[in-house]
């Protein structure tokens, strides 16, 4: 038997979530490895791995048929042992397999998944019926299974024989006996052997072909203990417990022919069957038969010049201004060309579905902005998608659009995070039907804590030491060679002596990356012209009104599907805050698009005074805005797309940063290379760059440099990058480039490309970085509210926002019951400057329902005039939501209140429940005999009850009551570090508001360490780290001594002693960066 | 004369205490007590001088063992019922009123003290008293006097040594003592927090229609715990009643009629006492000194709790046949535990079923012959193993189950222990076998069947099953089915089909 001969019908991945044990690229590997030709994938009720399962297989050069486990809630239960037996399963339907002849096959399975996923009401498994599957049936072939399908099932109800043959006619009747197969499996199990004897006698009966199958489960026989693992997990139960849930041996591993043939010696035809089957499966997930939708023109003009009508409106509006009038023709000149290319690829409808986005954004006053590589192209400018202008900023389109990429171009585009991005989601989902749109999915995988936690619960493990392995794994960014499974594994005192728990640190490693459940991606949104039901599956998601397709982002990528990215951006929001209130609160109309290029925002910026800025807040930032020292709007470019993963491991940064400052010559590999390099000082920053040096130095057209930036940027095309090497080199030969310039552009271009971020991204974030530091300059008190009040969101907590705003002459008010309403507001001061409220959606445990309850009061019959009177009043508050105000002060302003403890003393008499009869009693006034006998609460308590009730406080910093004392252990604070020399040893001390380990900074920690004075910047080498580990981690206050490291204006303290300090149960918390 | 005085004595770090109390060896020790099981146990008692090595309740065994000199022993309960009943049996010394009020690791018992005066002295020499007679018991104990109940218990938790509360000086005696004495609920813990209540004293400062009406009615309760004031309803532990009778004898024993004999006179006394109370003995053990220093142990179980001493010493009998002692008797015990007297309610029209003492005493003389393990209903095994099974105790009421399989099985009769034969292998196929004397060759051979499991345990198994139709030498045919043992590469027969 050649090994060609037997094909693998029916192989579950590890998308059959937790009935699985390998993914769909490792069966393909091990079908490569057997020589398997083709093999079919039928995951549980989904087609989640089949995009995955395609792409490899393609890679392999196999043929991957497409196909389902459909689960069928008309056949009853699946087969589970007899009564007499003690087992645990319960009720399943059984599953017939189900797979594609064709595109009709492909589109009726997609629908049938769709048809009864939706049926549900919430995110469930769900089971088709009968009349399901007689409505999507044609194009599919059908199997009776295996142990999991209807057939067996059937036999080994009481009239067992009788039962089968009824079920496999009525299959028969729904798939019509040429494309139905009676499965056999043989697992060496003996009662399988019985059931398929009785198989083969109903297939005789009735005329059908049977077909071998293996039910395959894994790739290779030992990954059937992570298949019980992953049955111990999904059944809830422990691997002692599970019984006869877990497999009973190891056979369901990809079979090659030679094992299948000799298995089924006895009944050849069920192996010839599985090639004669292949045979017929002529579907491949290449066609899928994906359109995206058509935007309806107005009296049937063609798209394309509806849409160049439209840009021609938007060229006139962004370059008719005297300011750009210069660029007119140029912009003309490369809208053309753009359109023109779009014209040629048909993307028109495209763009103006994500122009009809945009209007309606406009429409309703929600802010949006494009990013990523859209912010290249002029039409995009046009259409107002974009805010940053390709022409006067000289971008290249090609790398947003070009003709031999064969793709759809990606346009991402930022909302505000909340309610309005909500708004434009549903939006789309009603233009173009539930069953026309739907969110990307998100797989989630088994991460190093998840699997430790799992694995361990299955394995028996008790819940504490469970709890404490997955707190202790997978923290960092940075993974050093501590960083390991087993290092965690003893930080948990785990004894790795132990056989027990050697197998569950092996375990874990071999979890990794399995899919757990599929969740839903932040902003992806997948349109379709038709029915998007026809090309993949939808099911619930979680959240209610939500629908998300079976696949995640990269595979729509890989299958040609369109997404919009509809990203919430919490600075969006904050931005289209301030929009609002600056004109409320300042008089002042603000328009983002147009704020001027202003000289004292970028000194703010040099400073790195940016704590709240978006994206150059980061501690990173701020050690090198002093060395950039950013003058102008391209600076801040830069300085977005510097300080990132890429230009530090390209070792770009420190070139730059050294030419910026004057400490280096400015030089070019090539003369010719000057004018695309000029701008970064002759340093390659940005992907753009890569296409231009290529476009330049070797003649490449703008796709073919495209193309050369793409296979840099993968590992895996050798080929395909030595191919472009040689061309790319001839074209320099061409121009008259001599070896030695040669190699330093070819060593340039690879050294950067994999990890280069693309200019226009960065000019989109810089306009918002910009604009929140032109806000914070001009209108801080507006622009904290609107921080405030969009939280989470950024590097820092509110009490270090509130802190620095504080610092730059904000008044802070604190929460009060009779000023506050639900978010932070913006107060006038008697002066006439404006102050800032902190709103009660900070007291924790206030729910907002109460918090709206006690407005409603408030605005109805006007302030509170006492505590009896609040509780009268509003009495959805509850006991500890009463307490929870008076504890951080709300009550401090009413009548009669002479402090918190007074507010508590009173409010907890006040807000015990009152019979019938006292309910309707009004209190009038105060009862002044009242007096509390509790002492008022010293600082420590007061702060406590502020960072514990609020998060922030609006009275000094804590380490302002600790100074005098730790002034006498020689601590300086955070402002006097600029002070002192370079080298010095010196001790500060603070509040731990940042810890990070960078995957960039080779073991390197950095903490930010908050003071009353503001934050002094921690590096720990990775050995004092190892050796101050816990102390470092897990301790809130610290107490640092090293030596003082002075670069520029940039000031750290290399960490030698780290102590906790024990001055303050003030609990203020970490951003750790994992 | 009425009147209340308690002492409270509270001895912490109990089941280290209870350890070394018998192992004067480990005196002077670091010693830790591990809980839970092996491997993930954690301390949950240390001695002084394991406490003084860094040794913490919860630190896990990974931990421990890294401080040296430190000595982990595992908790044993059993040792620590005893040592709680010596305890108290200390403390009956000085009041026949003790109420126990243990909590977790810590032994704590409360006397009625009030008139001991007489016999001890004062209150201070009561409580130097008891110190001594629980140091001679090898016990650490704290203890605390007062006239209120809780406040000797709530003194004794902080303190080390001994406190007398004068009467009428409670409050003063309690108000320094932090509010997390009084064990509150957490969201009242919270309040107090949040108030700023700190101490027993500045609780007991409020007032208690300030406390009632913002905090409810326990808070009164909790006022008058501060004040050393609440009341107390004294629960005096009953003295366990346990019927157990002892007899030395003069010489060593031999024969199991004299022991019989005697055995016969022990449990007349414990039926009579058990039947004083309504009660029948459900237990009966055995406990014999033997003459070689060792000690031998037997118990019969009735299927009901039984008076009938006939019936009890027939199956007690019974039971010592089948597990005689190895030496000569020097002392026994006879031990029971008492029982519900209680009678079995015969169906009208339900089959007869045989008399519970005569199915007792006919099971014991199965477990005499085959051994207790082997006596019983065979329970199936939630687990893929093959004939996997455990004998739970014998349950005649039952209801059966019978099997509703759809077609009819083939019987099997399994070989019990399954008989170890070789087999010869052609091309992964068995041809021949043979045991002890035949040999046969294989006509037919189905499989293999393949099972295995507990891959993440020691006990990890593996088989392969045939089915095979063999002939021996002499031309008998014979269906039955041969198992490899795949971890040990061991063939057996273990069922022929019928």
């Amino acid at each position: 038997m050649t090994d060609g001969a037997y094909v693998e019908l029916h192989a579950s991945s590890a998308f059959s979530f937790l009935e699985g044990a390998s993914q769909p690229d490792v069966l393909i590997e091990r079908a490569s490895e057997i020589d398997m030709p083709a093999i079919a994938l039928a995951d549980r009720n989904g087609l989640y791995g089949a995009a995955r399962f395609h792409t490899a297989a393609k890679r392999k050069g196999l043929k991957a048929h497409i196909g389902a486990e459909i689960a069928v809630s008309s056949f009853g239960s699946r087969l589970t042992p007899p009564a007499w037996l003690p087992h645990k399963h319960k009720p399943e339907p059984p599953r017939v397999t189900l797979l594609c002849t064709s595109q009709t096959g492909y589109q009726n399975l997609c629908q049938l998944v769709t048809r009864f996923k939706m049926r549900e009401r919430k995110k469930t498994e769900g089971a088709a019926t009968l009349e399901d599957l007689e409505e999507f049936s044609d194009g599919l072939i059908c199997f009776t299974g295996g142990d999991e399908g209807p057939l067996a099932a059937a036999l080994a109800r009481p009239n067992g024989p009788d039962e089968a043959r009824q079920t496999v006619d009525r299959l028969g009747a729904i798939y019509g006996h040429g494309n139905l197969y009676v499965e056999l499996q043989r697992h060496q199990l003996r009662e399988q052997e019985s059931r398929n004897q009785a198989a083969l006698d109903i297939a005789a009966n009735l005329g059908l072909p049977v077909i071998a199958t293996n039910g395959v489960r894994y790739a290779k026989a030992k990954d059937r203990e992570l298949l019980d693992v992953l049955t111990a997990i999904r059944h809830k139960t422990t691997l002692d417990r599970a019984g006869r849930l877990l497999t009973p041996n190891s056979m369901r591993y990809l079979r090659n022919a030679r094992e299948m043939a000799a298995l089924f010696a006895d009944i050849p035809e069920a192996i010839a069957n599985t090639r004669r089957v292949s045979d017929r499966l002529d579907f491949a997930l290449n066609d899928l038969g994906y359109e995206f939708p058509r935007y309806p023109v107005p009296d049937g003009e063609p798209m394309d010049e509806f849409l160049a009508k439209r840009v021609e409106e938007g060229v006139r509006k962004r370059y008719g201004s005297q300011a750009k009038r210069h660029l007119l023709d140029k912009a003309r000149a490369q809208v053309k060309h753009e359109l023109a290319l779009i014209r040629k690829l048909g993307f028109a409808g495209y763009f103006l579905i994500v122009w009809d986005i945009i209007r309606y954004c406009q429409q309703h006053g929600i802010l949006v902005q494009g990013r990523g590589s859209a912010a290249n192209s002029a039409v995009c400018y046009a259409l107002e998608i974009t805010a940053v202008d390709p022409v006067g900023m000289e971008l290249l389109f090609e790398r947003f659009l070009s003709e031999n990429r064969g793709e759809w171009p990606d346009i991402d585009l930022d909302l505000p995070s909340g309610d309005q991005r909500e708004q434009v989601i549903q939006r789309i989902y009603e233009r173009y039907g539930a069953h026309g749109a739907a969110m990307t999915a998100n797989v989630i995988t088994y991460r190093g804590r998840s699997a430790a936690r799992e694995v361990g619960k299955a394995l028996g493990f008790e819940e504490e030491t469970v709890a404490r392995l997955s707190g202790l794994v997978g923290h960092w960014e940075w993974r050093g060679a501590n960083d390991t499974m087993e290092r965690h594994f003893e930080q948990a005192n785990l004894d790795m002596r132990h056989p027990k728990i050697a197998r569950y640190l092996e375990l874990c490693g071999r979890m990794l990356d399995i899919p757990r459940h599929l969740g839903q991606h932040s902003g992806g949104m997948v349109i379709c012209a038709g029915m998007l039901n026809r090309v993949v599956p939808i099911e619930r998601a979680s959240m209610p009104g939500r629908a998300v397709i079976q696949w995640d982002k990269e595979d729509c990528a890989d299958m040609g599907l369109i997404k919009v990215d509809l990203l919430g951006l919490g600075m969006m929001a904050a931005l289209q805050d301030c929009v609002e209130l600056i004109p409320r609160h300042y008089k002042k109309e603000i328009d983002l698009a147009a704020l001027p290029e202003d000289a004292d925002v970028y000194a703010s910026l040099c400073k790195a005074d940016t704590v709240g800025l978006f994206q150059v807040e980061s501690r990173a930032q701020m050690a090198s805005l002093p060395h950039n020292a950013p003058v102008r709007f391209y600076d801040l470019v830069v300085q977005v797309a510097i300080i990132r993963p890429g230009p530090i491991v390209g070792k770009m940064m420190h070139p730059y940063m050294r030419r910026r400052q004057g400490k280096e010559e400015i030089t070019y590999p090539h003369p010719s290379l000057e004018p695309v390099l000029k701008r970064t000082l002759g340093v390659p920053l940005f992907q753009e760059q890569l296409l231009r040096m290529a476009m330049t130095v070797a003649s490449f057209t703008g796709a073919e440099a495209e193309e050369l930036r793409r296979a840099v940027g993968m590992r895996r095309s050798m080929q395909r990058m030595k191919d472009l090497e040689g061309r790319l080199r001839a074209g320099m030969t061409a121009n008259g480039i001599g070896p030695e310039a040669q190699d330093s552009i070819v060593q340039g271009i690879s050294s950067f490309a994999m990890y280069g971020f693309p200019e226009s991204h960065a000019a989109s974030f810089a306009l918002i970085a910009y604009a929140s530091a032109y806000l914070k300059f001009y209108y801080l008190a507006a622009f904290t509210c609107a921080l405030l009040n969009n939280q989470p969101m950024g590097f820092y907590s509110p009490a270090v926002l509130v802190d620095d705003a504080r610092r730059h002459g904000l008044r802070v008010h604190p929460i009060d019951i009779n000023r506050s309403d639900w978010l932070c507001t913006v107060e006038r001061e008697a002066d006439g400057s404006q102050s800032l409220r902190l709103g009660l959606n900070y007291v924790r445990g206030l729910r907002k329902s109460s918090a709206e309850a006690l407005l409603a009061a408030r605005n109805q019959d006007g302030p509170f005039r006492s505590v009896d009177d609040l509780a009268l009043r509003v009495p959805a508050l509850n006991r500890s939501e009463q307490t929870a105000l008076a504890r951080v002060g709300a009550l401090n302003w009413l009548e009669g209140v002479k402090d918190r403890r007074d507010a508590l003393w009173q409010m907890e008499e006040a807000g015990r429940p009152v019979g019938p009869l006292l309910r309707s009693v009004k209190t009038d006034g105060i009862n002044l005999h009242r007096q509390t006998p509790l002492r008022r609460m010293s600082t420590e308590e007061r702060l406590v009850a502020d960072f514990a009730g609020v998060g922030v406080t609006t009275g000094p910093h804590p380490m302002t009551y600790h100074r005098s004392t730790l002034r006498g252990r020689s601590v300086r604070t955070a402002a006097e570090l600029a002070g002192q020399r370079r080298g010095q040893i010196v001790r500060v001390a603070g509040y731990v508001i940042a810890r990070q380990r960078p995957g960039t900074a080779k073991g390197f920690v950095f903490l930010s360490l908050w003071d009353e004075t503001g934050i002094a910047n921690i590096i720990i080498a990775p050995d004092d780290f190892e050796r101050n580990r816990i102390v470092a981690t897990n301790c809130r206050l610290l107490q640092i001594e090293g030596p003082l490291q002075i670069e520029g204006g940039v000031i750290h303290v290399k960490a030698r002693h780290i102590v906790p300090l024990e001055v303050s149960k003030v609990e203020i918390r970490s951003h750790n960066f994992h | 004369m009425t009147g209340e005085l308690y002492a409270c004595v509270r001895a912490a770090e109990f089941p280290a205490q209870a350890l070394l109390r018998l192992r004067p060896d480990l005196q002077g020790e670091a010693v830790a007590i591990l809980e839970g099981r092996p491997p993930l146990e954690t301390i949950c008692s240390t001695d002084t001088g394991a406490y003084r090595k860094g040794a913490v309740h919860s630190m896990t065994r990974v931990e421990a063992e890294a401080i040296a000199g430190l000595r982990l022993h595992p908790r044993s309960l059993e040792n620590e019922a005893s040592a709680r009943a010596v305890l108290l049996e200390a403390l009956g010394h000085f009041s026949p009123r003790i109420e126990d009020a243990s909590t977790g690791t810590v032994s704590v018992g409360v006397l009625d003290i009030f008139g001991m005066e007489k016999l001890f002295g004062t209150p201070e020499a009561i409580a130097q008293r008891i110190r001594t007679a629980l140091k001679a018991a090898g016990f650490n104990a704290s203890i605390a006097i007062s006239a209120n109940f809780h406040a000797a218990r709530l003194k004794a938790a902080f303190t080390r040594g001994i406190a007398v509360i004068p009467q009428g000086n409670e409050a003063d005696a309690l108000a320094q003592l932090p509010v997390k004495a009084l064990e509150l609920p957490q969201d009242q813990a919270e309040t107090f927090a949040s108030w700023g209540i700190r101490s027993l004293g500045e609780l007991a400062a409020l007032r208690e229609s300030d406390l009632v009406t913002r905090l409810g009615a326990d808070a009164q309760g909790w006022r008058e715990l501060a004040l050393g004031v609440r009341a107390h309803v004294f629960r005096p532990v009953v003295p366990a009643f346990q019927l157990a009778e002892s007899c030395e004898f003069e010489m060593p024993v031999e024969q199991i009629e004299s022991l019989l004999f005697v055995s016969a006179r022990m449990i007349d006394c414990l039926v009579a006492r058990a039947t004083g109370r309504a009660l029948a003995l459900a237990v009966l053990s055995a406990h014999m000194k033997l003459e070689n220093g060792q000690e031998h142990q037997c118990s019969i179980r009735p299927a009901l709790p039984s008076t009938d001493r006939k019936f009890l010493l027939k199956l007690l009998q019974l039971e010592i046949a089948a597990h005689p002692p190895p030496s000569a008797v020097m002392a026994l015990t006879l031990s029971a535990e008492a029982g519900q007297t209680s009678k079995v309610q015969l169906g009208l029209f339900a089959p007869p079923t045989p008399e519970p003492s005569k199915l007792d005493v006919t099971l014991a003389r199965l477990k005499a012959l085959v051994g207790a393990d082997r006596v019983g209903s065979p329970v199936l095994d939630d687990t893929n193993r093959a004939g996997s099974f455990q004998i739970k105790a014998f349950a005649p009421n039952e209801k059966d189950v019978t099997s509703n399989a759809p077609y009819p099985r083939i019987a099997l009769r399994r070989m019990r222990p399954p008989l170890p034969v070789r087999v010869e292998v052609q091309d992964m196929r068995p041809i021949f076998f043979r045991d002890r004397t035949t040999h046969y060759a294989i006509d037919t051979a189905f499989g293999p069947w393949r099972t295995s499991g507990c891959w993440w345990t020691v006990a990890g198994w593996g088989a392969e099953e045939w089915d095979v139709l063999a002939t021996s030498e002499t031309g008998e045919l014979m269906a039955c089915l041969l198992a490899c043992d795949r971890t040990r590469t061991a063939w057996r027969l273990e069922a022929i089909y019928d």
